[in-house]
């Protein structure tokens, strides 16, 4: 029995790519494998294929989804495909998959028992844990021009999940954030739309010097943030488990710490 | 009662000078829930709403940090024993001025430190003349600034009515703090305050969200009136109150008065007084956590205060926790069978949320579940074993036994400051996956 993997870019249009390429096959889906990225382990009797991203295909494939198995399916199949993970393109295959099979299938998600539906569901929800995440710790610093700049470094690739929502908040400012993780840029000209800029292709970084307001702001905040606790309540384990180390070395109130300790 | 002296070192204090004094002083205040409205912005200024809050940081205790939480004085006029503010106390004073609150709360704003500004106030020559203040800050706020992130403001009681009215206007959410479960407390540690001023201003809110819906049915665009609702705090452990008193009051709070959230704060001895209790083992933290357990029980988990206590057991238990030890005192309804039971019922089962038990509902539907179907879904199979079957079957041949399962439920590992549930610190914690709108 022979055995295909379609090897994908990892992004979702890479993706939705591989999973159009796969229907084309008219091969049992058992035999067709979707992998992210590169294969470790080449098996011998495999049969490995590339497949490029294709703009329709992926239109195509989006819009089936969304039609069969409606927005919370897409919405979770978006997410889990920002998911670090990397089988995460054979879950939402197999997942897509299964659902055809089902009698209702805007039920996709509620289908945990299925083994790639939850996994697809576990991933979605790392994904929008971590956006989560972002958008309560992430911090902004002025910079000399005036510009809102904030560094993330998240684990999955949430950085278009939380831009809409700052965009919605701060439509007056000019801002930017930057996955240093990926070299991702998300600008946002004030009053304009917001837009993705790779890090090799940008031109211009913005210089990083801080405004001379953001010194004051910033150790105003850091004082209330001192003062705000309860001493008799104390307990750093309490505020471990609901703030993770990992996000403070992003955060203004934990920089300035040093200068508070007593 | 001010000489020239403190006028001018007033003057002089540097805004992070007040801002010390004034959140410390603020502290003590519990809530700091950013939730209850959803609202996008307009594109004319700065800040939306979400409908589940976002906390933006964690201070040292552990408990959220939403709002830039302040007092607009710490000056009072009243003494409220138990109160760091109080007229007796020597402590620095400090005030701000509107311009100054508009400042912090935009700049924090930007840089997505905080969701809004919670302001409260100690009492400056009297509550009408306190509202104004916070009044004219909150209007510069909404209107100057175009600022439409969150607002809770404190109603202070005895302030003009219609100065309230359009506080409502302006403010997300509004709080009058009931001190202390009872009459008979308030009247013993806040001599100036009484019970019937409290629920006044409460009772006006009520009505003013009640009538502003059917405003809003009417007239799409009615500008809102506390579309957050209304929240109140009551100290525990001040006063001799059982948690079955407290929690009757709470219950009552949430229907007569359609209240939102009541919180619970464990008192914090911060003055010497004869007629309060010394707490030599800190605040009674493990106290604040039961009752914060029984309220989500209230709140979303269909129970009622008289089942979880009664007269005659007037305390909540210190080892469980009130769904638990609900559980072991009604074993004859259990165990319950996962693929058939009502979503009411499989509320009831001690380990399963109410995010756990609306994806049991759902999943079901595409085919019997077994044990590892409920683990993926997230139900605590350790605790909800000795209550459910899937199929007919029990996990494991299980004694259905109250002493023997109160064994196994007992979690050596809660220890202060329970942080495991989250109920107590997280907004978000209903959803055991913080969000679903990313
Ligand atoms: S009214 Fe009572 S509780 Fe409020 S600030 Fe004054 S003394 Fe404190």
């Amino acid at each position: 029995m022979e055995e295909y993997y379609l090897s994908c870019e990892d992004s979702l249009e890479g993706v939705f790519t591989g999973i159009y390429d796969a229907y084309l096959k008219k091969k049992p889906h058992e035999q067709i494998h979707i992998c992210v990225g590169e294969e470790e382990n080449y098996r011998l009797f495999a049969v490995y294929e590339t497949c490029l991203p294709d703009a329709k295909k992926t239109a195509s494939v989006a819009r089936t989804i969304v039609r069969e198995f409606g927005q919370e399916a897409y919405l979770s199949i978006c997410r889990a495909l920002a998911s670090r993970e990397m089988d995460k393109g054979e879950a939402v295959y197999k997942a897509v998959v299964a659902g055809f099979a089902m009698k209702n299938k805007k039920e996709l998600m509620g289908n945990l028992s299925n083994p790639y539906i939850h996994r697809v569901f576990e991933m979605a929800r790392f994904t929008a844990n971590e956006a989560h995440y972002h958008v309560e710790f992430l911090r902004f610093k002025e910079l000399e021009n005036g510009i809102l700049y904030a560094v993330i470094g998240p684990k999955n690739n949430v950085l278009t999940f939380i831009v809409p929502h700052f965009a919605d908040r701060l439509p007056l400012e000019n801002f930017v954030i930057h996955d240093e993780k990926r070299d991702i840029y998300a600008v946002h000209p004030a009053k304009k739309d917001w837009y993705l800029v790779c890090g090799d292709e940008e031109t211009g970084r913005p210089e990083r010097r801080c405004s001379d307001g953001e010194r004051k702001y910033s150790e105003l905040f850091s004082c209330f943030f001192h003062t705000i606790a309860i001493k008799e309540r104390e307990s750093y384990g309490l505020q471990r488990n609901m703030l993770p180390i990992r996000y403070r070395e992003y955060m203004t109130e934990f920089q300035e710490n040093e200068k508070y300790k007593k | 009662m001010e000489n020239g002296l403190t006028v001018r070192k007033k003057e002089e204090m540097s805004i992070m000078e007040k801002l010390r004094i004034l959140s410390d002083a603020a502290k003590y205040d519990v809530s700091c829930s950013s939730s209850g409205v959803g609202r996008r912005g307009d594109g004319t200024g700065i800040g939306n709403t979400l409908a589940a809050g976002i906390c933006h940081s964690f201070g040292a205790d552990g408990r959220c940090i939403s709002l830039l939480k302040i007092l607009f004085t710490n000056e009072c006029i009243y003494d409220c024993k138990y109160c760091i503010n109080r007229k007796s106390n020597d402590v620095p004073r400090a005030s701000f001025t509107p311009d100054e609150i508009c400042e912090l709360t935009i700049q924090f704003y930007r840089r997505n430190y905080i969701e809004g500004l919670f302001l409260s106030s100690g009492i400056l020559y009297s509550p009408t003349y306190t509202m104004e203040l916070i009044y004219e800050a909150v209007y510069k706020l909404r209107t100057l600034h175009r600022f439409q992130g969150y607002i809770h403001v404190k109603a202070i009681p005895g302030a003009d009515p219609e100065l309230v009215r359009q506080m409502g206007l302006l403010a997300d959410r509004m709080s009058v703090n009931l001190e202390l479960p009872t009459a008979e407390g308030l009247k013993q540690l806040a001599p100036n305050k009484h019970r019937r001023n409290i629920l006044w201003p409460m009772r006006q809110i009520q009505q003013g969200i009640t009538q502003n819906k059917n405003e809003i049915m009417v007239y799409k665009h009615a500008p809102s009136f506390v579309p957050a609702g209304q929240s109140t705090q009551m100290i525990v452990g001040a006063t001799p109150e059982s948690d079955y008193q407290i929690m009757t009051v709470a219950e009552n709070l949430y229907k007569k008065f359609d209240l939102k959230r009541v919180y619970y704060s464990a008192f914090v001895s911060v003055n010497v007084d004869k007629s309060l209790p010394a707490l030599p083992e800190g605040p009674p933290l493990l106290r604040e956590h039961r009752l914060y357990q029984a309220d989500w029980l209230l709140r979303f988990y269909g129970f009622e205060a008289g089942e979880l206590l009664s007269e005659k057991k007037p305390n909540f238990n210190v080892l469980l926790d009130p769904k638990a030890d609900w559980a072991l005192r009604h074993l004859e309804q259990f165990p319950v069978e996962i693929n058939r039971a009502d979503y009411r019922i499989i509320l009831r089962v001690p380990g399963i949320g109410v995010k756990s038990a609306q994806r049991i509902v759902r999943a079901r539907r595409n085919g019997n579940l077994g044990f590892d179907d409920l683990k993926k879904i997230g139900v605590v199979l350790k605790r909800a074993l000795y209550f459910i079957t899937c199929n007919g079957r029990m996990m494991y041949p299980t004694k259905l036994e109250e002493n023997y399962i109160a064994r196994n439920l007992i979690d050596r590992k809660e220890k202060l400051p329970f942080d495991r549930d989250g109920m107590t610190y997280r907004q978000l914690s209903l959803f055991d996956d913080a969000a679903c709108q990313w």
